[in-house]
Formats: C-alpha cells, structure tokens, sequence
C-alpha cells in the first residue's frame, strides 16, 4: 500500500520534538489534513511537483548568483514541498512573546544611546556595551523618530525536546528572508492548489502593505507622497532578489549608494529629471557601508553624508543605525533581565541558556564541557565562526580554545539543542529534517505587527542542526492556521 | 525615475534589438548559403557584427556550423546572441522593479535558453535555421510582451529610445557592408539574389515586391532602407519613431537636455526627409552613411549626457 511506504522511512528521534508526529504512529491533528493529502497523491507526481516547484523559482528569477571562473550561475535555495504548520495557539504564545521582547529592545536602545539607565542601574554591564563592535558612539544622543530603532525584526526561534519555544537569537539589524515567506506561498498555491484554503491557512501576502504604511508614517517631510526608497548593495548582492521583490511589491523606488546624493544634509536621489529629495530610506546596506565619511572609508556602497542627513532627522532611516548593540549575542543574554527592567513583565519566550566566556566561572565550565557545547563568536552571522562541540574532532576544539582566549568576550556558548523536526520530502520519501522558524515583526509608531507566518528555515543533510542557507540549508512554506 | 534605471532600460531594450537583428542577419546568411555554396561566405557579416582579426575570418568564413557557434554562443564575441541576452537580461535584473514582472520572466526565460547546454548540440547538429528561429520567437516574445504589458510611461520612452536608435544603427551598418563589396556604385547591377537576400535581412523583401516593381535596383533597395517610412526597418521610420518616443520625455524639469536632444533628432529627421538616392548617390553612399551614424551616436551621446549621468 502506498499509504504506509510514503512515511515508512519516517525515523524521528525519540529525544527530538517532532512536529508532525506525537510518536511512531500516531499524527498531531493539525497535520492530519496534510498528511491525509499526501497519502493520496501517487508517488510520482510528488516527484513532478517537487520539480515544478523549481521551475517556478527558476523561471521567475527566485536565484543567486554563485559567480566561479568569470561565468555566473543561477542557484535557487533549495525549497521542501511539504509545509511546516503552526497551530493557532501556537502561534498566539509566539506573536505575544515577539511583541514584549521586542518592546524590551526598542527601550534598550533608546536608553542606551541616551540616559543609559540599565547600565547605571547595573543590570547590563558597561563594558559589555562598549566593547561591542556594534554600539556606534556616532549615535549617541541622537533622536530617532517616535523613538523606534528596529522597524523590521526577524526572531529566530527552535524548540526544544519538549516542544518548549526558545528565542535563539533576534536579528534587528538588516534581517533577510521574508521575500521567501512570500513567494514559498506563492509557489505552494502552484503545486497543491486548493490545499491552503482548505487548510484554513492565514494568509502572508499583505506584508509588503503593512511595510509600505510604516514606512510612509516616518517620513519627515508631511506632505501627500514622500519619496521611499529601498536601497541596496547592488545586484551581486546574494539577497539582491529580495531587495527587487519587496521594491516592486511596494511600488518604491530601488536604489543604490550611487544614485543618492547628500546636499546640505538632505539626501537626494539622481533622476532623469534632476535631484528628488528622498524622505524614507529602507537600506539593505550594512552600518559599516552606510556612509564613509563617518563608518568604512572605503565603502562604495554607502552615501556621503547620510548620516548628518539623518541626525538632523531630514530623512528616515530603517532599520535605525547601530542596533547590532541590541542583538549582539553577548547583549543576548541580557534579554530578559531587559524585559523585568523596563516592561515589569516575566519573559514569555525564553532564552536558550547561554554562557559568557568572558567571564572567569562560566568560561571554566564550558571549557570542562565543550563537547556538549555550541560555541557562537558574538559579532558573527549566517553560520559562520561555528563550534559544535559534539562535531568537532579534537585539533578543530584546540585550535578553536585558541581563538577563544584571544578574545573570551567575543564568544558565547550554549549547550547544544535539538531542534525540533518535520518532515521533508528528500529522494522520494518523507523524511524528518531539523527546522527553525524566523517571523518578521513590524514595529510603527501605532504598535507591533507580525503577519502570521515566517520563514522556516531547514537542515536539509541528515543529522545536521544548521540550518543557515550559506551552510547547506533550505526552506519551506510557513502556515499559520486560524483554527 | 531614476537615471540609472533609464539608462538600465535602454541598454536593455538596445541589447534585443541587436540580439533580433543578428538572429535574422545568421538566418538569411544561412539560407544564401544553402541557395550559392560556391560564392557564398560569411565574411562581410562577421566584419559587422564581430571584431574578429581579418585572418580569423577567413579562416572560418566557409564553415557555417563555426560561424554560428562563434556568433551565437561564443564567450568571447561581446556580440553573441549568448551574450547580448545576457547583457539585456542583467539590466532588466537591476530594473526589475521598473519593468512589469511578465516582461522580467520572459527575458529571464531567454536567458535560460541561450545558457541551456542544448542549445550548442542543436546548432551542431540539427537544422540551424529551425533553431535560430526558436530564438527568434524569444525576441518576439519579448516584443509582444513589451508591448501588452508594459506601462505607458517613461521607462517605455527609454526603452523605445533604444530600440530604435539601435535599429537605425544596424540599418545603417547592413547597407553599408553589403554595398561596400560593390565599391559603393549604386548602378552596378548583379545578380538579383544578392538583393534578395539583403531586403530578408532586413525583413523588407515583401514590400519591396509591392512597391517597386521594376525588378531588384540597387537605387530601390536603397531607397527602402533609408527613407521609405512604411518600412520598419528604415533609417527614416527609425529616427521617426525615436522622435516620437522622446517626445514623450517634455517635462518642465530637464529642459536644457531635452532641447539639445530634440535639436539633433530634428536635424537628423530633417536631413533624411530632405534626401534622395540621386542627392546620396551624388556624395557618395558610405560618405552619406557616415555622416548618418555619427549624428546618431551624437543623440546617444547627449543622452547619456543628460539623462544618464549619476555616477
């Protein structure tokens, strides 16, 4: 019988949350509905739809380009057909927790580039601060409009082995990601059509509406259509396809550092009818590359002057500079004392539990146990600066102990968590993959919103508990079902 | 919109255009090879559309199956078909949001194809003129959509700007090059083939049948290329059509760069208006075609000038 083939090589780990079956036998109810499908379907034509399925992303550009010997290749990031499903509970828990936390690091911000009321109350360490390649003396003191500094925010989120949701890390710089939360849907409603309504999933399209209005609400100038623009690194850029999706899907403008100009602190963008003033700028562009007068003299990307621009507050800018402060892994630690402080408020998302090697007791502990530990370098993304402890051979932890005393407060460690798994159709069976999830909250000056869904991001090797797309990971539709 | 978008989407639009051109020139070029293998060669087609060193070309201007593999696919001829639709393809990619997504798919589709590892075995082995006409239909494909979905606005002007001035340009070059192995003397006559095959380069042969009916002239194929405004091809037709597009681009903002622009369009327009065969053939037709393409590489240049500028 098909029925029991197609999920027979399905082997989930006994200590690992699985969020498609409870055990062996036995489907969580709100999979039902999709596992039920997916026993109808003959074999093959999942094979045909797992192909479609690339077509569309190839055909429509949904691409990077992985440049090698001169010749560009076009890559797309590998797409599971199978949905990841998040229940309406669920997903109310989530969205409340993202909410407060996210309160919490605006407020941080605010009052680290002002009063500084939580180092002096000394619940978050100066010199933690300060030494954080990511705190920019430049903004100090600045006023930033209705005191927000992280419009866009991705949170990453796993779950542990009972299922319990932890805040793996926020990203509030320049999170990416989202343009695949939209066009996974897109690509979903090809391949299984009729499957999402009857499914009663929530729908993720108006997120580029929601961000249009925010950024509308920040202009400067309070006149009917301010200039909006999106600006980006430019088409090598590997996320270059996101920047152009949301560009379009907003009907703003993309942009890059060259077609901007700074006079007399305000930015202008260069146009065959001459200098338009710009009033909201959406950058894709790193701090460091935003403007040489004042970060990386070198940058090609950036905007002289833009800065001056922006403390004089003539133009917008989101996400506000030098918020990696706020999502340094080392501040990290400090979230929820962040949540007590400011809001009065328990955490409702936990932190996954973290040591910080530059302090003597927990540096000693996580030396003794390396090999159950997660060893992160604070000021790195995407994977990279990695130690697994119960990977790694033992010349890769030496020489990584190394690195570590060179510079102890630059690492963080944490003891390595399962993260949970769900089913991936991988060489024509479904098979259990690690997953994460990234929901992007939108904060205005009217609250914080968060459009139900995100991106799921997938370990696509076997066994592998990383699921960054640099390091060999894929992605899958998000459902968040309304009942 | 900005400049670096305008000028994204004329070179966009100017790199089909001289994508559709070659694909026609190769299959005309093909066919006459078929009609007249003793005669024919592909040197004076390679002496447009390549900067291949004379010995090379004579070293392969006999073996179509080469030619086309150097003109179609070839990395190292800035003008293959393979790398003007890759040039076209990464302007419409950094425009993406200034073009309707249909018009972006289908170029990015195209882009595939000329990528596809098929395309080399096909122009090997199966009937060149079945699979330049594959890619032909892309270009079409890329007109039609052009035309059913893409707003009517500036970034349309620009591309029309392109197209157009890029059509005059290789208007201007075919003629010159076919009538140059004729030493410029418009009242040599051959055999009529030769013509034949010129007007189908061009995709003018059929209106050539109508409307000149004392056989093939020199002084009428001529006639047709540069002024006959009927034809969609001409010289005339294009600098026409370029005159209406960038009529389109009056604003009260750049009005310093449109009049320079609008002043030597009108000039040209004027000089082709105001033209004969008798009056070209008195100066001399390369002379005449010279003048022609400078004064169009002046417009591009006062554009790029104007409308361009950003960096």
């Amino acid at each position: 019988m098909a029925a029991t083939s197609l999920f027979q090589h399905y082997n989930g780990h006994s200590s690992v949350w699985d969020e498609m079956f409870a055990n062996a036998s036995d489907i969580r109810q709100h999979y039902q509905n999709v596992a039920n499908f997916l026993l109808t379907i003959p074999g093959d034509e999942l094979n045909k739809k797992e192909e479609l399925a690339k077509r569309l992303f190839m055909s429509q550009g949904i691409t990077f380009t992985v440049y090698s010997s001169g010749e560009g290749i076009e890559k797309i990031f590998p797409f599971d057909i199978i949905p990841r499903i998040i229940t309406a509970s669920e997903w109310d828990f989530i969205e409340r927790g993202i909410k407060q936390r996210l309160r919490a690091l605006n407020l941080f911000l605010r009052d680290v580039y002002h009063e500084q009321f939580i180092l002096k109350d000394g619940v978050v360490p100066f010199n933690l601060v300060y030494s954080c390649p990511h705190y920019l003396r430049e903004m100090q003191g600045v006023n930033v409009p209705y005191d927000i500094y992280v419009h866009i925010a991705g949170i990453d989120l796993i779950r542990d082995h009972d299922g319990t949701f932890y805040v793996l890390e926020d990203n509030l710089r320049t999170p990416s990601g989202v343009s695949y939360m939209i066009e996974n849907r897109e690509i979903t409603k090809r391949i299984f059509p009729d499957l999402i309504p009857q499914n009663h999933v929530r729908s993720v399209t108006h997120y580029p509406n929601i961000l249009y209005k925010n950024l509308m609400a920040l202009s400067p100038r309070k006149i009917a259509s301010p200039n909006i623009v999106l600006l980006t690194p430019g088409i090598y850029n590997s996320a270059y396809f996101e920047h152009t999706t949301l560009a379009r899907l907003m009907g703003v403008e993309l942009v890059e550092g060259r077609d901007l100009v700074v006079e007399n602190h305000h930015v202008y963008m260069k146009t065959t009818a001459g200098l338009q003033q710009v009033d909201v700028i959406y950058r894709r562009v790193d701090d460091a590359f935003l403007d040489p007068l004042v970060f990386d003299p070198n940058s090609v990307l950036g905007v002289s002057g833009i800065l001056s621009a922006y403390r004089k507050g003539n133009v917008a800018i989101v996400n506000s500079i030098g918020n990696g402060v706020a999502d340094d892994k080392a501040i990290y630690v400090y979230v929820p004392d962040m949540i007590r402080y400011y809001l009065n408020e328990e955490p409702i998302l936990k932190n996954v539990p973290t040591y910080q090697l530059g302090k003597a007791d927990e540096q000693e502990y996580v030396l003794k146990n390396i090999d159950k530990m997660v060893v992160k370098k604070t000021n790195e993304s995407g994977g990279y600066g990695m130690l697994m402890g119960h990977a790694a051979s033992e010349q890769e932890i030496e020489a990584y102990k190394k690195e570590i005393m060179k510079e102890p407060r630059h690492f963080i460690a944490q003891p390595t968590i399962s993260l949970s798994s769900a089913p991936c159709y991988i060489d024509g069976k479904v098979q259990p993959r690690r997953v994460d999830l990234r929901p992007f909250a939108l904060c205005s000056p009217n609250g914080i919103e968060i459009v139900p869904g995100g991106l799921t991001r997938v370990a696509l090797r076997e066994g592998s508990l990383v699921v960054n797309s640099s390091q060999g990971g894929g992605s899958k539709d998000t459902w968040v079902l309304s009942i | 919109m900005l400049s670096r978008v305008a000028d994204s989407l004329y070179w966009m639009s100017r790199y089909i255009e001289r994508t559709d051109s070659t694909l026609r020139t190769l299959t005309i070029n093909h066919l006459s090879a078929q009609d007249n293998p003793k005669e024919f060669t592909w040197g004076p087609l390679l002496r447009i559309f390549s900067n291949m060193e004379e010995q090379d070309i004579i070293a392969i201007e006999r073996n179509g199956r080469q030619v086309l593999q150097y003109m179609v696919l070839s990395r190292d001829n800035p003008n293959s078909v393979s790398n003007l639709v890759i040039q076209a393809r990464e302007n419409a990619r950094a425009v993406q949001d200034n073009i309707t997504k249909e018009l972006w798919q289908c170029l990015n589709e195209f882009y595939h194809v000329v990528r596809d590892q098929r395309l080399k075995q096909a122009l090997q082995y199966d009937d060149p003129a079945t699979v330049l006409d594959t890619l032909i239909r892309q270009c079409m494909l890329y007109y039609g959509t052009t035309d059913i979905t893409m707003f009517r606005g500036e970034g349309l002007c620009f591309m029309n700007l392109g197209k157009y001035l890029e059509r005059a340009i290789q208007s201007a070059d075919i003629l010159d090059i076919k009538f140059s192995d004729l030493s410029y003397d418009l009242d040599k006559t051959t055999d009529t083939t030769y013509w034949k095959h010129l007007l189908k380069s061009v995709s003018g042969y059929a209106l050539y049948l109508k409307r000149y009916r004392s056989g093939f002239e020199a002084r009428n194929v001529v006639d047709q290329v540069l002024f006959n405004n009927d034809f969609p091809r001409s010289i005339l037709y294009s600098i026409n059509q370029l005159h209406r597009s960038f009529n389109g681009l009056k604003n009260d903002q750049n009005t310093e760069g449109y009049s320079k622009v609008d002043f030597l369009i009108g000039k040209l327009r004027s000089k082709l208006q105001y033209s004969n065969v008798d009056s070209v053939s008195r100066i001399g037709l390369h002379h005449y075609l010279t003048e022609i393409t400078t004064d169009i590489y002046a417009i591009g240049n006062t554009l790029n000038q104007h409308y361009f500028a950003y960096s």
